[in-house]
């Protein structure tokens, strides 16, 4: 039992690593958003998505969403804030979303590729993660 | 010697009474402390609109910032130098906002300028440092509350809150010896009981603390017994605890009128309902009228029957000042003010029982009724008082005009609204009938009526899947149609205008809401799959798979059919609908959240394409008219809706930021004389316009490509057709050919140039 969450504690580490190792993108570099509020927002999420408070993070997403709703960069972070809530599902439809909005800024297109790609491998769908992963190339 | 038996059996009859009483104090003595310690007192659950959000950049109308700020009480002043007032002057709001907690934590008391150019937010600054702010709320306005039994509602106070005046009134008007007293006072209870033996009504004669104990352990009946449990629990509750722990709770408990079918208890609450202020802020005038109206809260009711309130009210004053608990000057002071009453009774039956309705069903899928009522709840609801006013205004608005108009019989037509956010799952408002502050039939969530040609766009989605088979160009055959079916009678469904229009192109069978070829398309692609395509758009209730079905011979209610219309307008994406956002406790910590969830459960270019089409209804079919309303730049998608013998009249629709769907009909389903478009639909533009809506572009998915489409032929056309759109195609299902009127290709068109330069063939 607590073997298990030692082990998930662990895994969320390195889900979460592997998040912040690929945090260097160019579209991550870009500001959010060209408007303070929702800037101000995003902020607060991200570091409430790096201490773990996801419902924190997706409460002040949410309201970011409601200031900017064709905003795809703060769909890919709810998608992120649901990944990390290990709710594929949920993450994997946000991060269409994203993509609904996403337009040519591919380099959001191919992370949000890249975490479909991860939900879909986490729920077993290995075909779907490959062609996904496709996608992202 | 029989004397003394006599003499004995009366000492341990006694003595055996003396135990009985000792046993029954006991269990008073139990109840008493049980129930005055385990007791707190029910608070109702509170809920709130969406707060207003505040930033540089957002669509707001000063007048409506200004209404929201009058919802919620603030009182206009030049120099707003407390929390709760406001001004406006030209193009500028300065407001002191008040201090409130939200779900994610407190927000302070701020005073702040509000600046406005053209209908958008241009400035937002502290008054105080005159710096820029990002984002700032103001706090939610209150809409309702679910309220506990008897509907008792109040809001507690602590016995440092209570200024003086308010003490010193209750002790000279109900209870002078109240400090002095063990919780009885034995010449009251005389004279009641010598009054209820000559049969006479008991009046007074009773304590702060043993009216505390009626009001709190006991039935209203007037018997001994009652009397008699009511005195020894009075002693009892003044033997554990102090004057304070009474005279508070006392403060707490009181009834003191009435609004609506709720009940005001309380001080804290009596101060907010009358004054509009805190009790920390009554003055004494305003402590001596609360105190006065104790005596018959109804009678004294200072809103009813002002001059008896003030009245009674200088009676208190003069009292006071004859126990000496106010000077003369005191009393003088204020001896000649007016009661000085708000305006404003308050929120006690709901300014809108239709949503708060719908709040109240989705909260007790998670929340017993009985901590619904009591725990002091405080709920955040979607509520946008803005669209709320505006749809509450268009339906009785219109409905009073069409009746007038057509000369229709008066109260012949009832209607419903639901709007809802299209960008997320958020309901915005819900108007249950034509007087929107009656609590009755709420037709927006309970009234079942067929949707007629509603339903068409699940069929046209379903076609619109298989892009192999359809497109918005594919021609559609609309003459005559007999289906026969097993069982059931031939069925040969009519169009509205009684014809037959051939061949048709897809989008125009839908802009023209033609009932033939939507039918012949429907049994083509199947009903169970037009079916499925309805439950993908989140239409949850099971629907008959019979041919009539693809013509709307479906009950659903307006929100069922918000539901359906709303992923339709998110591009595919299903997401519940939902009327709350959090949930707080009474003190104000997070209790749970209602998160955002999506699912995509229509591919992105059907979706579009459907979209697509609807917006062509408006544009050039059954709901043209809406551009009396709403300007075409809008380019707002819908659809109407007429049913049988004219007894539904439909309209859903959708801007790029809000989905409506308006029911108009007649709740006995007589005749209304009215189509889609000549009733529900003047409701939706009539209501739109007020809401500035924002123009629907969706985002064009990656395999949908634009193809300018000549009008005549449905084939390709190219700057030599006249008459010609574009349109948008799933890729690889755009006509491959080229219209008559278009120069057959590149090639031809140098050879024709040549032509027209060389002069001959």
């Amino acid at each position: 039992m607590k073997q298990s969450t030692c082990l998930r504690v662990l895994m969320t580490f390195v889900v979460v690593g592997m998040l912040s190792a690929c945090a260097t993108t160019p579209f991550e570099e870009s500001p959010v958003s060209g408007n303070p509020a929702v800037i101000a927002l995003a902020d607060t999420a991200r570091n409430d998505i790096d201490a773990y408070r996801y419902a924190q993070a997706a409460a002040s997403l949410e309201r970011a969403l409601r200031i900017e709703p064709r905003n795809a960069r703060l769909w890919y972070e709810l998608a992120r804030v649901r990944l990390g809530q290990e709710d594929y599902p949920q993450a994997e439809n946000l991060a269409k979303r994203s993509n609904s909005y996403a337009a040519d800024d591919t380099a959001l297109r191919k992370a949000n590729w890249k975490l479909i790609a991860e939900c879909r491998r986490e729920l077993g769908d290995l075909a779907g993660a490959e062609a996904a992963l496709q996608k992202a190339k | 010697m029989s004397g003394a038996i006599t003499f004995k059996r009366l000492r341990v009859t006694l003595l055996l009474l003396m135990l009985a009483l000792a046993g029954y104090l006991v269990y008073l003595d139990y109840t008493v402390r049980q129930q005055f310690e385990g007791r707190r007192f029910a608070l109702p659950a509170r809920v709130y609109a969406r707060p207003l959000e505040l930033f540089v950049g957002k669509t707001l109308e000063p007048e409506h910032l200004a209404a929201e700020l009058k919802m919620m009480r603030y009182s206009a002043n030049d120099d707003p130098a407390k929390p709760g007032q406001y001004a406006y002057k030209g193009n500028t709001v300065s407001i002191y906002i008040r201090d409130f907690v939200f779900w994610d934590g407190a927000q302070p008391a701020r005073r702040i300028s509000v600046n406005f150019g053209r209908g958008v937010i241009t400035g937002l600054t502290d008054f105080h440092s005159g710096k820029n702010i990002d984002l700032t709320r103001l706090e939610p306005v209150p809409i309702g509350g679910i309220y506990p039994a008897h509907n008792e509602d109040r809001v507690l106070v602590r016995l440092e809150q209570v200024p003086n005046s308010v003490v010193n009134a209750l002790i000279a008007i109900e209870d002078h010896k109240f400090y002095s007293h063990w919780g009885i006072d034995p010449r009251g209870i005389a004279r009641a009981i010598y009054t209820m033996i000559t049969g006479q009504r008991v009046h007074g004669g009773s304590t702060l603390t043993q009216q505390l104990v009626k009001n709190f352990f006991l039935t209203p009946e007037r018997t001994i017994t009652r009397k008699f449990n009511e005195i020894l629990m009075a002693l009892l509750l003044e033997l554990h605890y102090d004057k304070r722990d009474i005279l508070e709770t006392y403060i707490n408990e009181v009834y003191l009128g009435q609004d609506g079918n709720r009940a005001i208890h309380g001080f804290g609450l009596a101060s907010r309902f009358y004054f509009n202020r805190g009790i920390e802020q009554l003055e004494l005038h305003q402590s001596a009228l609360l105190v006065g109206m104790l005596k018959g809260p109804t009678y004294f009711d200072p809103r009813r029957h002002p001059e008896r309130a003030l009245e009674r009210r200088n009676l208190v004053l003069a009292e006071m000042q004859r126990q000496g608990l106010v000077s003369q000057m005191e009393k003088d002071a204020v001896r000649y003010r007016g009661l000085d009453i708000s305006d404003n009774p308050g929120v006690g039956a709901s300014a809108h029982p239709a949503f708060l309705e719908l709040v109240h069903r989705q909260l007790r899928r998670d929340y017993f009724e009985s901590d619904l009522r009591s725990e002091g709840l405080q709920i955040f609801t979607t509520l946008d008082p803005i669209a709320q006013v505006a749809a509450e205004r268009s339906l009785s608005r219109r409905l009073d005009q069409i009746e007038r108009a057509r000369r229709l019989p008066t109260n012949l037509l009832e209607g419903a609204i639901v709007v809802t956010s299209a960008l997320n799952n958020e309901i915005h408002a819900i108007v249950g009938g034509r007087r929107p502050r009656f609590e009755g039939f709420n037709r927006a969530l309970d009234a079942e009526r067929q949707i007629g040609s509603l339903m068409k766009p699940a069929v046209y989605l379903t076609a619109l899947s298989k892009p192999d088979r359809y497109s918005l160009v594919t021609p559609i055959d609309d003459s005559k149609l007999v289906w026969k079916e097993a069982g059931t009678d031939d069925w040969s469904p009519d169009n509205y205008d009684k014809e037959f229009h051939g061949q048709v192109p897809l989008r125009l069978a839908l802009a023209h809401s033609y009932n033939v070829s939507t039918a012949r398309l429907g049994l083509e692609l199947g009903v169970d799959e037009v079916i499925e395509t309805a439950h993908l758009l989140g239409v949850e209730r099971e629907m008959a798979p019979f041919a009539s079905t693809l013509l709307g011979t479906v009950n659903l209610t307006p929100l069922e059919v918000a539901q359906m219309y709303h992923t339709l307008a998110t591009g595919g994406f299903h997401m519940r609908l939902s009327a709350i956002r959090e949930v707080l406790t009474a003190d104000g910590k997070p209790l749970q959240r209602y998160p955002l969830k999506v699912e995509q459960t229509i591919g992105a270019a059907p979706a579009y394409l459907i979209t697509a089409a609807l917006q062509d209804v408006v544009r050039e079919g059954t709901a043209r008219r809406l551009n009396q309303y709403v300007l075409p730049d809008i380019h707002a998608a819908g659809k109407t809706g007429t049913t049988d013998e004219l007894r539904d009249s439909w309209f859903a629709g959708y801007t790029g930021d809000r989905v409506a769907v308006v029911w108009v009909g007649n709740d006995e389903n007589k005749n209304t004389r009215l189509t889609g478009s000549s009733g529900a639909m003047t409701v939706w533009g009539d209501m739109m316009a007020q809401l500035n809506p924002e123009p629907l572009i969706p985002p064009q998915p990656e395999n949908v490509e634009r193809v300018r489409i000549d009008v005549a032929s449905g084939l390709r056309a190219d700057k030599e057709c006249a008459n010609s759109v574009e349109l948008p195609f799933i890729q690889g299902s755009a006509p491959e050919k080229s219209a008559p009127c278009a120069s057959p290709s590149a090639g031809g068109k140098i050879r024709n140039w040549f032509q027209r330069v060389i002069g001959k063939d």
